[in-house]
């Protein structure tokens, strides 16, 4: 395959993934609902930052497609890496869940989150490999 | 880029469209195994882990228990629920002939524990009678448990030292236990003191359905194992019979049922798992018949200018494993990445105990099925390598094929 055909469908697998990333936290991998009385577990806190992260991977991965400059998508792509990193970190780690790891938080938006984000980390850094030469 | 001097890999890179359904076609074989027998292994072990919790032979509950939906659940699964009969019943039942160990256990369901809307189960033991969970404590924590001490499941989100409030009454973590599988993992257990404590707290609050309980005179259950004098059955039919108000069980039968549904899904999975594997099979063998007859002339070009037999089918035999050893591993990897993080999920979802194996031994059937799918890749293309083996050169060339 020709190197920027590869290129090209490494940022197309990008922005899909971040996409993933960003609504899938809000539709498939969300966590825990509201409590009885309204109020939220903390839980709810992580699918925000999730959501926020994601929002944010989406828009670089946006800007990676639109630039011409291969240096400063590769630049983008470098960036997006601990930007992935924090994404997996989220929840369970910088934000504490619930009390249960029998709960939606803990079984389904935990290891969601750590797959896409690891997943991420290691496609930005394939991207960034394959086009270092690239001027 | 440097390119390969291999034939085998410049014919896949040349070819980018062909080789990635060729590894996607692989991974799918791969990742069937692999996530096949990674979740009939887990729910193997965690029946296995059931059956080691329950530790008695029958279990005696008060009959209106044993006529709610979710008993098996409460009292095989530890989910949330509580029922009480009066302690004399017990000595009744433990007075009768061929009873050789008893102990009581007390149930409760918390209100809410910490920061979750969802209430968690409360067993309580009597620690001098106790037969069936004693035994599994004591791996995790080797000391006495004193009042208001609690020893949690594996899957709350609590460590040793910190402090849970149940009713209003805060209780000390003072041990955490093995992961089961089960929904003993969500469970707290504690010793009757306490739990008669926390039942008061409940009552206090009005939060209790049992308005009119005495928790020093209330037990939930009453496990039992035989003397050896009488066999487990027939010391279940004499308490049916002679004590009214409670109903005993075989706690054998209880798990039967669980053990049938296991057996069920093990098969849909084998099902499924041949099913996939037959269609890979024919979908690879086409694949592989297609692609070396489109590349007959390459292939009449390459014994022409001095390529042995031998090495024609050994291109096309090196294409396959490399081909099938890439999506092999991918679709173990996939495997693992959808089965041990979800297990928790998968669980849930299938209402059956699951003890998914750590990392270290999920990578055995992983290495198998990347072995079995890479192995059967080269089988599918064994055919095409001895096909085109044979090939009359001249008969190609000349475009009489």
């Amino acid at each position: 395959m020709k190197k920027n055909a590869t290129a090209t469908v490494l940022q197309v697998i990008i922005l899909v993934l971040c996409a993933v990333m960003c609504a899938g936290s809000k539709l498939v991998f969300h966590a825990c609902g509201a409590k009885d009385d309204g109020s939220f577990m903390t839980c709810h806190w992580a699918e925000q930052a999730l959501f926020g992260i994601g929002c944010a991977l989406a828009a670089s991965a946006v800007i990676m497609l639109i630039v011409r400059r291969p240096k400063t998508k590769s630049g983008v792509a470098l960036g997006m890496i601990p930007v992935s990193a924090v994404y997996a970190l989220v929840p369970g780690r910088l934000i504490n869940l619930c009390m249960m790891t029998d709960m939606r938080c803990h079984s389904v938006m935990k290891p969601a989150a750590m797959i896409l984000g690891i997943l991420l980390a290691v496609i930005c850094a394939v991207y960034a490999f394959v086009t270092r030469n690239d001027d | 880029m440097k390119r390969s001097k291999n034939i085998a890999v410049r014919n896949i890179a040349g070819k980018p469209l062909r080789s990635a359904v060729l590894v996607i076609l692989a991974a799918l074989l791969s990742l069937t195994v692999c996530a096949g027998t990674l979740i009939v292994r887990s729910l193997r072990s965690g029946l296995d882990s059931l059956e080691a919790r329950l530790g008695a032979d029958v279990m005696v509950v008060p009959k209106e228990a044993s006529q709610k939906q979710s008993f098996e659940n409460i009292v095989l699964q530890g989910s949330t629920g509580y029922f009480y009969m009066d302690k004399s019943l017990m000595d009744k039942v433990t007075g009768r002939d061929g009873v050789g160990k008893s102990s009581p256990q007390f149930f409760l369901a918390s209100a809410s524990a910490g920061c979750c809307s969802i209430p968690v189960q409360i067993i309580g033991f009597d620690p001098d009678t106790d037969f069936t969970i004693t035994p599994w404590i004591k791996r995790s924590y080797g000391g006495e448990l004193g009042l208001f001490d609690v020893v949690i499941g594996n899957d709350l989100n609590a460590f040793v030292g910190d402090s849970i409030k149940f009713y209003g009454v805060d209780c000390r973590v003072a041990a955490k236990l093995d992961k089961t599988g089960t929904n003993f993992d969500t469970a707290v257990f504690t010793n009757a003191d306490t739990i008669k404590q926390l039942i008061r707290a409940s009552l206090d609050l009005g939060m209790n359905s049992f308005e009119s309980l005495d928790p020093d005179n209330s037990v939930s259950c009453v496990l039992i194992n035989s003397d050896g004098t009488r066999s487990p059955e027939e010391i279940v039919n004499d308490i049916n019979v002679h004590v009214k108000k409670v109903r005993a069980f075989r706690t054998g039968d209880m798990i039967s049922g669980i053990s049938s549904s296991l057996s069920g899904v093990s098969d849909v999975i084998g099902v499924m798992i041949a099913a996939v594997w037959l269609l890979g099979l024919v979908i690879l063998l086409l694949a592989f018949t297609m692609s070396v007859n489109e590349r007959k002339k390459e292939f009449a070009v390459l014994r022409a200018a001095g390529a042995s037999r031998g090495k024609l089918a050994s291109v096309v035999m090196q294409e396959a494993v490399i081909t099938g050893l890439a999506g092999s591993i991918a679709g173990a990897l996939l495997g693992i990445a959808a089965i041990v993080p979800f297990s928790k999920a998968i669980e849930n979802a299938l209402g059956l105990p699951f003890l998914t194996p750590d990392i270290a031994s999920a990578a055995v059937p992983a290495v198998m099925s990347v072995l079995l799918s890479a192995a059967v890749c080269a089988l599918a293309a064994a055919v095409s390598a001895v096909r085109i083996s044979r090939i009359d050169t001249a008969l190609i060339l000349r475009g009489d094929n």
